[in-house]
């Protein structure tokens, strides 16, 4: 899960970043990916105008993992259009169901 | 590692194969309809092998056919070695199906039904050689792997041991009678491919859409041993010495391996977070009880078998239909409706993720029909089987009119979800 510096100045557009992450839906589970805690880091780099997100999937075969990393930087970049969007696929921390939000869990029928 | 990337070209191979299984699965209806009378009888009777056949190979093998060109390179995580041979396969596959069950409905065992099983069995060995170097390409083995490979090889082995069975008919290929045979080759067919496969396959998928937490594969390891010792072992005695008291044995050993798997999808079902179950996931749920339902009769079938009783037939024939028309039907009404929407979602939608709001893949099929779908299908377990083991036409036919209401709606759902045109509902 992503953790924002309120020091950083560009702490508000990270938060902001990570809200607008959540209209990228899981197509099998229907659940945002902010709340399945697949996203890891959120990072800009201002002078390059660049965001870059680290993030993972539930699994090395998800069937839906390149829709999901497509619909990420489709969603950043439609969203940002000053800034242009680099998805990093990591496996480091391994994603596990501890990741899942509150919000996730409930919408799962937890 | 990275996600499995679709390949192009691909969409088109899989969703053929969906179609003309659908079409084979509308078709078995009718031709049981026209076959209630043989139900009643020996199950080595024209119109039952080429019901048999139809289930077996037109619709489970074509259906997991198509599915394993999708889904083997997603579970071995790499891609399909060659979609060439996949279509070469494909164009072998169909008309020796069509042949096969034609000339055993008709029962001329001639060089229709020859050519048709040689076609059969040039295509079975063009998928097995595909899936071998795909997963060779693999550097990392794992249980998965070994299910999905050894259901190969044992479906080949299956299609030519059939085949010396079909050219039996007129040339003596066989001391014994074509009876003898019949059991391996259908015990090779059901827990040789269907059996294995659908383990390797589920066990990757089953935990994926449950969302489940439970990853130990020890259970998969014993049940994959346990299962391959049990086909060895029933093919060689029996070819040696028939049914007789050791095929007990070599049962429970087969059952211990099938309880191993299933004690594996109940700790999935149990471990799982998406607490919602929907109506394919019941379906595939029900395939399990189905299944349960089958080896229960197991040893019945063995006990009347050694006393010679005729009642071994009525239990032979009822565990045939609920292991072809019951687990396998019951797991492939409900997969299709997980697989094909992802499969045809992914060509009309992945470019436009983020972009715009557009349907889930759940929202390209319809539900209703799903809903008559699961509800003749119940209607024809709980009817066509009970009228099949105590011999009642009446409940067969009610059980063959809700099948038939079941592959309509299948059927109707495969159009949509294959005709389904791309829309949006504007942007996020």
């Amino acid at each position: 899960m992503a953790n924002f510096d309120i020091t950083d100045h560009l702490s508000f557009l990270k938060s902001e970043i990570m809200e607008t992450l959540r209209l990228v839906i899981d197509p099998e589970l229907h659940i945002n990916i902010v709340d399945l805690g697949l996203v890891y880091e959120v990072r800009i780099d201002e002078p390059e105008k660049r965001i870059d997100i680290d993030m993972t999937l539930s699994s090395s075969y998800c069937p839906m993992g390149e829709s999901i990393l497509s619909g990420v930087k489709n969603c950043i970049e439609s969203h940002y259009t000053a800034y242009t969007c680099n998805v990093n696929l990591v496996w480091e921390p391994v994603w596990s169901y501890d990741n899942i939000t509150e919000e996730g869990k409930r919408s799962l029928g937890f | 590692m990275i996600p499995v990337k679709q390949q192009s070209g691909l969409y088109k191979l899989v969703v053929t194969h969906y179609g003309v299984a659908a079409v084979f699965f509308f078709s078995l209806p009718l031709m049981m309809l026209f076959s209630v009378k043989a139900f009643t009888g020996h199950y080595f009777h024209p119109q039952i092998l080429a019901i048999t056949h139809m289930a077996a190979l037109g619709w489970g093998t074509m259906i997991i056919f198509g599915a394993s060109y999708q889904l083997i390179p997603v579970v071995l995580e790499t891609e399909l070695h060659s979609k060439k041979l996949a279509w070469i396969s494909f164009s072998l596959f169909l008309p020796g199906v069509i042949a096969l069950v034609y000339s055993f409905w008709i029962f001329v065992p001639g060089i229709h039904m020859q050519c048709g099983a040689v076609l059969l069995l040039i295509a079975i060995l063009l998928f097995t050689i595909n899936v071998y170097l795909t997963g060779k390409k693999k550097e990392q083995q794992t249980i998965q792997e070994d299910f999905i490979f050894t259901a190969c090889l044992f479906l080949f082995f299956t299609a030519a041991l059939g085949t010396a069975l079909v050219f039996n008919f007129t040339t003596p290929v066989f001391q014994q009678d074509q009876l003898h045979f019949l059991k391996i080759h259908a015990h090779l067919g059901i827990a040789g491919w269907f059996l294995l496969m659908i383990i390797g396959v589920s066990s990757k998928l089953v935990p994926m859409f449950l969302v489940s937490s439970y990853q130990n594969t020890r259970l998969l390891s014993f049940s994959y041993y346990t299962i391959v010792s049990a086909v060895l072992l029933f093919a060689i005695d029996s070819y040696f010495f028939g049914i007789n008291y050791k095929t007990y044995i070599i049962a429970v050993v087969g059952v211990t391996g099938i309880m191993a798997y299933l004690l594996f999808i109940i700790k999935c079902f149990r471990s799982r977070l998406r607490k919602r179950v929907d109506i394919p996931m019941m379906s595939t749920l029900i395939s399990f009880t189905l299944l349960t339902i089958a080896i229960v009769i197991i040893p019945f079938i063995i006990y009347y078998h050694l006393k010679s009783n005729p009642v071994s037939i009525r239990y032979s024939l009822t565990y045939g239909v609920l292991l072809l028309m019951g687990w396998v039907t019951a797991l492939i009404l409900g997969q299709t409706f997980k697989t094909l929407p992802f499969i045809v979602w992914i060509k009309h939608y992945e470019h436009l993720t983020g972009k715009v709001k557009t349907p889930m893949p759940a929202d390209i099929f319809n539900t209703d029909l799903l809903k008559v779908q699961s509800a003749g299908f119940m209607l024809f377990c709980m009817t066509f089987i009970p009228g099949c083991f105590f011999v009642l036409p009446w409940l067969m036919y009610v059980g063959l009119v809700s099948l038939l209401i079941t592959a309509l709606a299948y059927l109707s759902n495969v159009i949509i979800v294959l005709f389904h045109k791309t829309k949006t509902y504007g942007k996020l």
